[in-house]
């Protein structure tokens, strides 16, 4: 028999249950918010109207000023509030000097002349699909022929040379770090593991004048790509992790067999390592899709800009058409979200790689 | 997959293996294989690290000229560094991101960690939702909250006058220009938050029942249980956080640019407001590639080393005492 | 998902950006391929980089003029950033022509030997520097040697809103005289709501353009000295221009202004604080009458434009202004000099700087072009035209230290309008500080 007391007791405990469960719903959903509001505003202000973009008070959905046929021409349609008078909708038909011609559209006789100010124009909910278009065939540099897909060109470009550059580079040194024996190797490992806690300011410098002064590369992206040929050693890290849980006996039996320590590496160690390897294909790309100071400090002309450094410089003009801005940014976060659709598990499994393995 | 290669080799005595066959000429073999793979790092070692970073400590102590013999002058640049009020302000700066910023990431992610792991309908969904901020590259991530931040038209303070509350001047207030930078930082937290989850879901469940069992409460086990259980991957991002942070640049710059192209100043703007998002990263590029002085940005990046050295020296050696390894550590 | 897989995705997914890309009919060099030296005959292509250009396509036709005629094609590269040009400077691609917005950084530049002294290149041209103002050309004259020419120039005056005005109760023909009625209209024109919310504001000291630059000559002074030895940012007059641009701040509190302002819109922009109506007066350039800004922009705005008020108790300074602008370097790189110079020379001529000057709004440098009627045509540049040609008119004194002294008066102010600092002390800090600095630019 149950007492009344214990009825009680699992009642507030069931309660307690409850509004914990609420309490959950809420704050994830409150998170949830958070994270995705940002993005859909990217999105909101990217099909704005040009017009629409800095209206006050904002408004979620974009919004255009409502035109009406006067006479077989288009008129905006504005409210008119004159002083002391009731507030009335009419088209505008003529503006100068401050002053106003307003119509009544249904009477186009009805004419009102008066300060422009007292006008507020009438808006409607318009999707602008266009900006997307504008945006990325934007001329800000006629003489050029620049605009986004320039730079999105740029960007793939320097990504796969990237992909490239670690891919056959990175591998080859993790295995000479994990699966060959050779005196000195830890120690010489332990500097691969120090040189990942050199700030960049460091080598910043002379590596800028390395390559633009001595080697002339300036203005190209030969001083992003060239150094991905030459190892990362966070990448080596990762390779070598994987590398030292392939069981010795594969290797041995193929030693024995008489083949060379390449054979190995390049008929049994990389066919073994597709997953690693599709980690640091994605990252490579994340990193040189999202690098910054590195076009920064080395490409000057627009023609070679990289996505990101072209939405930097368009932001930083002095007319920045928000709208259109925005449109770039959706296009150019794009392909990082497909590819996350499409390689999920990938993403999820090489970040747990690289956060936890200390 | 990975796993189960590797718990396959533990213990099996690899070391011995390797130690039958040594002899000089297959050691001298295997050293010069050894060196021909990892070749492509060594080159880059020295050509793309450790050539820089001697040439960039010579650089320190000279001034240099571009198209000039550069002048040795010996510590002057790290005198004018310390008599220099933007120096400071600078150091602050990036400080207070470190003392901040840093903290409040590996908090924020481990609480969206522990949401994420309740049992709730369509977690899988919200999984989503909270990570894809941090694939959005940085510079359309930062442009995308200057527009929100925007003062009377942005969407923030929009969203706070719906509460009746007058949302301040993000970007020209000087007390609000780095918490704004902060906030930022925390929408893009998701990758920390991915790697708290994994930390989550590895926490054995027979030690929580055990806690349950016990009358532990939620949160005392989440205090006594969930936390040390994820404690190395804390220090794990701790680190990594306070390294990355010190080097703070892209967001600060693109901030700063944004402000260019607004009237308040006609491009005088990096740090602005009032200094007040002067960080380090920030002053040391304006100072070589706007001032043209390469030998006092040496200087400045070399205090900066020794600076993230020493933090990492202080977290390593004061971690013991709150990091947990289980029994394999 | 199988590791295999996932990386054809990978790649799949790259090889789709790059065929987009290369579908996409933009004519675009491949940027793998850095360019190569070019040879000393004429280059096929110039380069020509301008640090402002509100029109790049009206710039990139004007320069589509010389090419035509001269047989090369013409790359003009604006607005490009300060970091970017000093970026192109020190290395190895600079380019052949580099059109400044003030010649604050020549003297640093040519410390460090990145520009082409312009001598030879004048003589061998015959660009006829008579032609130019001498107050200008002065400007890029550093040791006895041109190392700039000036390309047009700048000034600035009052701008007001004539709706504004009339709807405070001014006459919205009459702008204010006076430092003081400047002040008194200013508060008539600012409304502010209970909580202290500002909704429109007369004037901004800082606002748009305007800087304490704009100011000290007001006040009787400047910040240097005039032959360019002495920093004196902590003499009477700039003291007196901080302090009178002070009090628009603490008047309304620097917090509520500063919100007030950051709520405006971009500089180019019809969200522009002026061209939205929200800010009644300012100081601005003379290009901000023309297409691209309220002319292009605002086209409906009702305002006017008047010479900066003066000191009620100094009548004298009446039209007091600074004239500066728009210089043009070669860089000391360049593949060929020459070239560079032939376009340098076609760049002075009289016509190109009339007709560049007509259509960007700005003033001319040379005497000849300067009497060309295209520049009476609309009234309110007129103005600007009458300011240059003052007596009152002076123009900017540049040392090798003009940056770090700009800079660092540019933070002065800001503390004392933004955070309410004392500006006494401060101005005496910077004064210590920069008087050094400006000893050893100078070689002391």
């Amino acid at each position: 028999m149950v007492s009344a007391g214990t009825r009680v007791l699992k009642q507030r405990y069931r309660l307690r249950r409850l509004l914990g469960r609420v309490i959950s719903y809420l704050l994830v959903w409150l998170m949830a918010f958070f994270f995705l509001f940002p993005i859909l505003w990217m999105i909101f202000t990217a099909f704005k109207p040009t017009t629409d973009v800095s209206r006050f008070p904002l408004q979620l959905l974009p919004h255009d000023v409502k035109m009406v046929e006067v006479e077989g021409q288009l008129y905006p349609l504005y409210v008119v509030r004159e002083p002391g008078k009731p507030p009335r909708t009419m088209a505008r038909i003529k503006v100068a000097q401050g002053q106003a011609t307003f119509v009544d559209p249904a009477n186009p006789a009805d004419v009102l002349e008066t300060r422009n100010r007292y006008g507020e124009p009438v808006l409607t909910v318009k999707f602008e699909w266009h900006n997307f278009v504008d945006a990325m065939y934007r001329g800000s540099r006629p003489g050029l022929h620049v605009n986004f897909w320039t730079y999105l060109k740029n960007s793939s470009v320097i990504a796969i040379l990237a992909i490239i550059g670690t891919l056959v580079s990175s591998t080859p040194a993790a295995y000479g770090f994990s699966r060959i024996q050779w005196p000195g190797r830890e120690k010489l490992f332990l500097v691969l593991l120090a040189t990942m806690m050199l700030p960049f300011q460091v080598t910043m410098i002379p590596l800028y004048l390395f390559f633009t002064e001595f080697l002339h590369w300036g203005d190209s992206n030969l001083p992003i790509v060239v150094p991905t040929f030459f190892g990362s050693a966070f990448d080596i890290f990762l390779l070598r992790q994987f590398f030292r849980g392939i069981p010795e006996e594969m290797l041995d039996a193929a030693r024995v067999d008489g083949a060379s320590e390449f054979r190995i590496f390049y008929n049994i160690v990389l066919p073994l390592s597709k997953p690693v390897l599709a980690t640091i294909t994605i990252f490579t790309f994340l990193w040189a899709w999202n690098d910054f100071l590195g076009p920064l400090l080395y490409l000057n002309n627009p023609e070679h800009f990289t996505l990101a450094l072209g939405l930097q410089d368009y932001q930083g003009q002095r007319n920045v058409a928000w709208n259109q801005l925005m449109a770039a940014s959706v296009v150019f976060t794009l392909p990082i979200v497909i590819l996350f659709f499409f390689a999920q598990r990938t993403f999820i499994e090489g970040i747990k790689l690289t956060g936890t393995k200390g | 997959m990975s796993t189960s290669v590797a718990s396959k080799t533990r213990g099996s005595g690899r070391r011995g293996s390797s130690r039958r066959w040594a002899g000089s000429a297959y050691t001298r073999r295997n050293l010069l294989t050894g060196l021909l793979f990892i070749s492509p790092w060594l080159v880059g070692f020295l050509l793309f690290t450790l050539y820089p970073m001697i040439s960039s400590l010579y650089t320190s102590f000279t001034e240099y000229h571009i198209r000039a013999e550069s002048d040795w002058v010996g510590l002057l640049n790290y005198r004018q560094m310390l008599a220099d009020p933007r120096f400071w302000k600078a150091l602050y700066n990036t400080t207070y991101m470190v003392v901040v910023a840093v903290p409040l990431t590996l908090l924020g992610s481990f609480l969206c960690a522990v949401l994420l792991n309740l049992k709730l309908r369509g977690q899988s969904v919200y999984r989503v939702i909270y990570f894809i901020p941090s694939i959005v590259p940085v510079v359309a991530g930062s442009i995308l909250w200057v527009w929100i931040y925007n003062t009377n038209n942005g969407l923030l303070n929009t969203a706070l006058g719906w509460f009746g509350i007058k949302g301040p001047s993000w970007l020209t207030d000087p007390a609000w220009a780095k918490p704004a930078l902060i906030l930022m930082g925390l929408w893009a937290m998701g990758t920390t938050i991915v790697i708290y989850l994994s930390g989550l879901q590895d926490v054995p469940v027979s030690l929580l029942e055990a806690a349950e069992l016990d009358g532990a409460s939620w949160l005392q086990r989440l205090w006594h249980v969930t936390i040390p259980m994820v404690s190395p991957i804390t220090l794990f991002n701790l680190i990594l956080g306070v390294i990355g942070m010190f080097q703070y640049f892209t967001q600060a710059f693109i901030f700063a640019s944004a402000q260019s192209s607004t009237a308040v100043s006609g491009g005088r703007t990096l740090g602005a407001p009032l200094d007040s998002t002067l960080f380090y990263s920030v002053y040391l590029y304006h100072k070589a590639f706007i001032n043209l002085k390469f030998g006092y940005a040496s200087a400045m990046a070399w205090v900066l080393f020794i600076i993230i050295l020493i933090c990492t020296v202080l977290l390593l050696r004061f971690s013991e005492r709150w990091t947990y390894y289980g029994e394999e550590g | 998902m199988s590791g295999k897989r996932l990386l054809s995705i990978g790649l799949m997914l790259a090889l789709v950006l790059i065929v987009s890309a290369c579908v996409a009919p933009a004519p675009a060099p491949a940027p793998a391929a850095p360019e190569a030296p070019a040879a000393p005959a004429a280059p096929e292509t110039m380069r020509v980089w301008i640090t402002w250009g509100d029109n790049p396509a009206q710039l990139q036709e004007l320069f589509n003029r010389y090419g035509e005629a001269n047989n090369v094609q013409i790359q003009v590269n604006a607005p490009v950033d300060d970091e970017k040009v000093i970026a192109a400077l020190s290395g190895s691609n600079p380019p052949d022509i580099l059109v400044l917005s003030g010649p604050d950084n020549v003297p640093a530049w040519v410390g460090e030997g990145l520009l082409t002294p312009l001598d030879d290149i004048i003589a061998a041209n015959n660009i006829d520097v008579e032609d130019i103002y001498p107050a200008m050309l002065a400007q890029g004259r550093l040791h006895d040697t041109q190392w700039a020419l000036p390309w047009g120039s700048d000034t600035y005056a009052l701008y007001w809103n004539k709706d504004l005005f009339e709807e405070a109760g001014l006459d919205p023909e009459k702008p204010p005289q006076t430092l003081e009625e400047l002040v008194e209209y200013a508060d008539k024109l600012t409304k502010v709501e209970a909580d202290g919310t500002i909704t429109q504001i007369g004037f901004v000291p800082d606002f748009s353009w305007s800087h304490i630059e704009q100011y000290v000559p007001m006040f009787g002074g400047y910040w240097i000295s005039e032959d360019g030895t002495k920093v004196q940012v902590d003499s009477q007059p700039v003291l007196d221009a901080l302090l009178w641009e002070q009090q628009f701040y603490t008047k309304y509190g620097p917090e509520e202004v500063l919100r007030f302002v950051a709520s405006t819109g971009d500089y180019a922009s019809a969200e522009h604080g002026f061209m939205a109506g929200k800010v009644a007066m300012m100081v601005d350039g003379e290009w901000m009458v023309g297409p691209n800004f309220i002319g292009g922009l605002a086209p409906d705005l009702w305002y006017g434009v008047a010479p900066f008020p003066y000191p009620a108790d100094h009548p004298e300074r009446a039209h007091t202004n600074t004239v500066g602008g728009t210089v043009v370097v070669i860089p000391s790189g360049v593949a060929n000099p020459e070239a560079s110079g032939k376009l340098l020379a076609w760049m002075m001529s009289p016509e190109i700087v009339a007709d560049e000057m007509v259509a960007n709004f700005n003033l001319p440098s040379s005497r000849k072009a300067a009497e060309d009627p295209r520049f009476r045509e609309n009234e309110m540049f007129a103005v600007f035209m009458d300011l240059a040609m003052d007596p009152n008119a002076t123009s900017q004194v540049f040392t090798p230290a003009s940056t770090e002294i700009n800079d660092e008066l540019a933070l002065v102010e800001e503390q004392v309008l933004h955070a309410g600092a004392d500006p006494a002390p401060l101005l005496k800090e910077a004064q210590a500080k920069l008087q050094p600095i400006l000893d050893k630019a100078l070689g002391k």
